[in-house]
């Protein structure tokens, strides 16, 4: 008991009275434990983080309807995104295309959930305001040069039944344009630029179309945006065309395997880049600390000339460095997940989830980094004659 | 005899001096490839991101208009070659200021085909079409690229140079008509009738699977459209996106001369559309928003986080030359206490230690640029299987951090010694 306690004594009064010295070795420790936490919790996150990035791309999975069931209902469509975590579902946004005419023109318009477009297609360039009440639209640019229509005019649509089961009749007459042709009145508050075809539509909300065309509670297609992996995703498709017989889920190939590629190179750089850093500051660690106790080489000659044995001064040297390590290591867990916190907010604008179990890990490696280096040193001192030692060589 | 001390210095105490050497140069070197790996980092992810297929489409002047709203079909839509894009031109693209932004292109010319009975869309377009620059230089264009997410589930991609009448199905199409690899299909329109064989299956995961694609000189035969296409996909290396380029989007005559000179001399998606308009006659070329936008966004991401990951190597990497060069001071107090015992000044102390420590730092600094070099490239050749590219930049760079962080390491440890009266410092406490 009692010397155990000399043991400890020893120790603390030797890292206490060479204050300066272990501060910087301490240092040094701790910049490493730092870069291992922040690095490596960095590279967790990375996937997830990056992978919410690669969203903006858009929609990476949609539900069309399935051969037996032929039309999409938004119960069928809600009854599948059960099946996907809240968490991973960035945006779905239902569309439904019908053909309606403005000026005698034949225009396609596209009903859809306009918050859930906002996420599932990011990259919508949008010229004035979206859509928020009912009873307005969002143009697209090609559309809005055709019907040469800008931002605060006024549409008229008339969506008729009959006359798009003909469209080489279009409702000219007053006469056909009474029986059964909803007309409506909208305002454009937006013009859309996307460089794809979404600029010859015009889109409203689900609501509106379902009062211009009398008909609710169909869609054609639903576009989702998932933040999964490949593997993820192939199993969600399975999963739901088990479950939901009237939904067929697809993926878009374009996105889902361009993400997964450019993703797994990106993983790859961090990972690389945080195993060339380690190895580095291990390194560095590793002189700081043989540097410290190379330095202590009278100190051992004259504790050996005293009578003390070759384990006992490996011993105490050791539990030196290693408690040097430890609190090192604690120190730096937590200045590590400061600095991955500092990445994710500033790169990624969120913040990410401490590790807990990175805090022994960093203090582990750190006391093993640190006990490694001074074993050498502290052995070569204890095989030399303390009166070499002594003299000063 | 400054000169002598010096040297004898270094070489005595050699062990420690190598240890120096080599702290710096594990620092030097990891400055060094973590600052290449950052300034590279972006055109690297950008070559990746062309994964994502082409960010700029390029269409005649209304042609949109006039197919889709006025629904023209068979007869009339034929004589419409104003809505044509000429083939010809096709090589002006890489003549354009941002010529070397360019990666990839290929024209596109489609039409609606009969096979067996049904009617179905034939696309003509390149695949690893050859194309020798006037520039001179050489380059391999085409759907292999461009389509790279496209599984090929049966056969190959068609080879352009070997192949005389090859067609590849999509998937889909595939099935439904049951076609294999190997197979003699028959496609005619209104102008021709040709015998293709399917030489691949491919699976795209959109509306191509139900399509055909062929060659562009067959497609033009098949629709009566030699030397004529329909429009062109573009796939190039670009700036993301800021205030000055969405102003220069909307209109660029609206911009300051200054601003315009800035705008068209800097890599944006809407100036290379500029540029491919004032060469290609008759065209409106349009960014790829999907894609021209969250390249941007990723590109920004990947470089802030590099940026921020070399900060915390560079402090990790000072911290650590800076902790032994100081250790390494303060170890030789006997000696310093020496030399002023013996009459040296302050100044000739400070210029003897720290030429000791600069000479090393510049020896271990030199090694570990190449170390460095190394490291960066194993990174490069593994991650992105292309050489980073090195940037002469980083070597003043890291010299400066070098120099810098040896000096003031040094530096505070020096002025404690000699703030030390030379006998207690004998003495040694």
């Amino acid at each position: 008991m009692t010397k155990r306690k000399m043991f400890f004594r020893m120790i603390t009064a030797s890292l206490i009275r060479r204050r300066s010295r272990m501060f910087v070795a301490l240092l040094a420790i701790a910049v490493g434990a730092t870069i291992l936490c922040g690095l490596v919790t960095i590279y967790y996150d990375v996937p997830k983080q990056m992978g919410e990035q690669f969203r903006s791309y858009g929609a990476n999975m949609i539900f069309v309807a399935s051969a037996e069931s032929e039309v999409l209902t938004e119960d069928s469509m809600k009854e599948a995104l059960s099946y996907i975590k809240d968490d991973q579902l960035v945006g779905v946004s239902p569309y439904r295309y019908e053909t309606v005419s403005v000026n005698e023109q034949p225009i396609i318009v596209a009903g859809t959930d306009i918050a859930g477009v906002q996420k599932t297609s990011p990259y919508w360039y949008i010229d004035g305001e979206w859509p928020a009440a009912s009873g307005e639209v969002l143009v697209g640019e090609e559309t809005a040069d055709l019907l040469s229509v800008k931002v605060g005019d006024r549409l008229t649509m008339t969506y008729s039944q009959q006359a798009m089961e003909n469209p080489d009749q279009p409702a000219e007459t007053d006469a056909a344009a009474a029986e059964g042709a909803i007309t409506k009145d909208y305002t454009v508050v937006g013009t859309l630029d996307t460089g794809g075809n979404e600029e010859e539509y015009i889109f409203m909300s689900l609501e509106d179309i379902a009062a211009q065309t009398g008909d609710s509670g169909r869609v054609d297609v639903a576009e989702l945006s998932v933040s999964a992996s490949q593997d993820e995703l192939n199993a969600y498709v399975e999963k739901i065309t088990d479950k939901v017989p009237a939904v067929t889920p697809r993926l878009v190939k374009r996105v889902t395997q361009s993400e997964t590629t450019v993703l797994s190179k990106l993983q790859a750089l961090v990972l690389l880049v945080t195993i060339v850093v380690l190895l580095l500051m291990m390194i560095c660690v590793a002189t700081t600390m043989m540097a410290v106790v190379t330095e202590r080489r009278k100190e051992i000659g004259l504790r050996k000339a005293l009578g003390a044995s070759n384990r006992s001064i490996v011993q105490e040297f050791m539990g030196e460095s290693v408690m040097l390590g430890a609190v090192g290591g604690l120190i730096g867990s937590f200045l590590g997940f400061a600095f991955a916190q500092a990445v994710s907010v500033n790169v990624f604008n969120s913040t990410i989830t401490f590790r807990p179990l990175l805090v022994p890990i960093a203090i582990i490696a750190a006391m093993a980094v640190t006990g490694l280096a001074s074993l050498v040193p502290i052995r070569s001192a204890t095989e030399v004659d303390p009166a070499l030692v002594l003299k000063g060589e | 005899m400054f000169f002598r001390m010096v040297k004898g210095a270094l070489f005595r105490q050699k062990g420690k001096m190598v240890m120096i050497a080599f702290t710096i140069l594990l620092g030097a070197s990891l400055a060094t490839s973590m600052l290449n790996i950052m300034l590279d980092v972006g055109d690297k992810v950008n070559q990746e991101l062309k994964t994502y297929g082409a960010n700029i489409t390029v269409v005649p002047k209304q042609n949109s208009v006039i197919e889709d709203i006025y629904e023209l079909e068979g007869d009339d839509a034929d004589d419409i070659k104003s809505a044509y894009l000429q083939e010809d031109e096709l090589g002006k693209i890489k003549t354009i200021f941002w010529a070397f932004n360019i990666v990839d292109f290929a024209p596109f010319i489609d039409t609606t085909v009969d096979l067996n009975g049904s009617d179905v869309k034939l696309v003509g377009s390149w695949y690893n079409h050859h194309l020798s620059l006037p520039t001179g230089e050489e380059l391999d264009a085409g759907l292999t690229s461009l389509r790279s997410w496209w599984s090929i589930t049966d056969g190959e991609w068609m080879d352009e140079q070997a192949s005389e009448d090859g067609v590849m199905v999509g998937a889909i199409l595939a099935k439904e008509q049951g076609l294999k690899v190997g197979d003699k299909v028959t496609v005619s329109t209104r102008h021709a009738s040709k015998e293709l064989t399917v030489e691949g299956i491919y699976d795209s995961g959109d509306d191509a699977d139900e399509q055909l694609y062929t060659t562009l000189d067959i497609a033009q035969e098949l629709s009566d459209s030699d030397g004529l296409i329909s429009s062109i996909e573009v796939s190039a290396l670009t700036t993301p996106d800021n205030e000055l380029a969405r102003k220069a989007a909307k209109d660029p005559n609206s911009l300051s001369i200054e601003d315009y000179e800035t705008w068209y001399c800097t890599a944006y998606a809407s100036s290379i559309c500029y540029q491919i308009q004032e060469v290609i006659t008759g065209a409106v070329a349009s960014p790829v928003r999907q894609v021209a936008e969250s390249e941007g966004a990723i590109m920004e991401k990947t470089r802030l986080l590099m940026i921020l990951i070399t900060i915390l190597s560079l402090v990790g990497s000072a911290l650590g030359i800076s902790n032994l060069v100081t250790a390494s001071v303060m170890e030789r107090s006997k000696e310093l206490g020496l030399l002023k015992a013996i009459g040296a000044k302050d100044g000739a102390i400070t210029a003897l230690v720290l030429t000791e420590i600069m000479i090393t730092a510049l020896v271990g600094g030199a090694i570990g640029y190449f170390v460095g070099y190394g490291f960066a490239q194993i990174i490069g050749h593994t991650v992105f299987d292309a050489a980073i590219n090195m940037k002469p930049m980083v070597i003043p760079i890291v010299a400066i951090l070098i120099l810098v962080v040896t000096f003031f390491g040094s530096i505070p440890a020096i002025r404690t010694l000699l703030r030390m009266k030379p006998a207690e410092v004998l003495h040694g406490r």
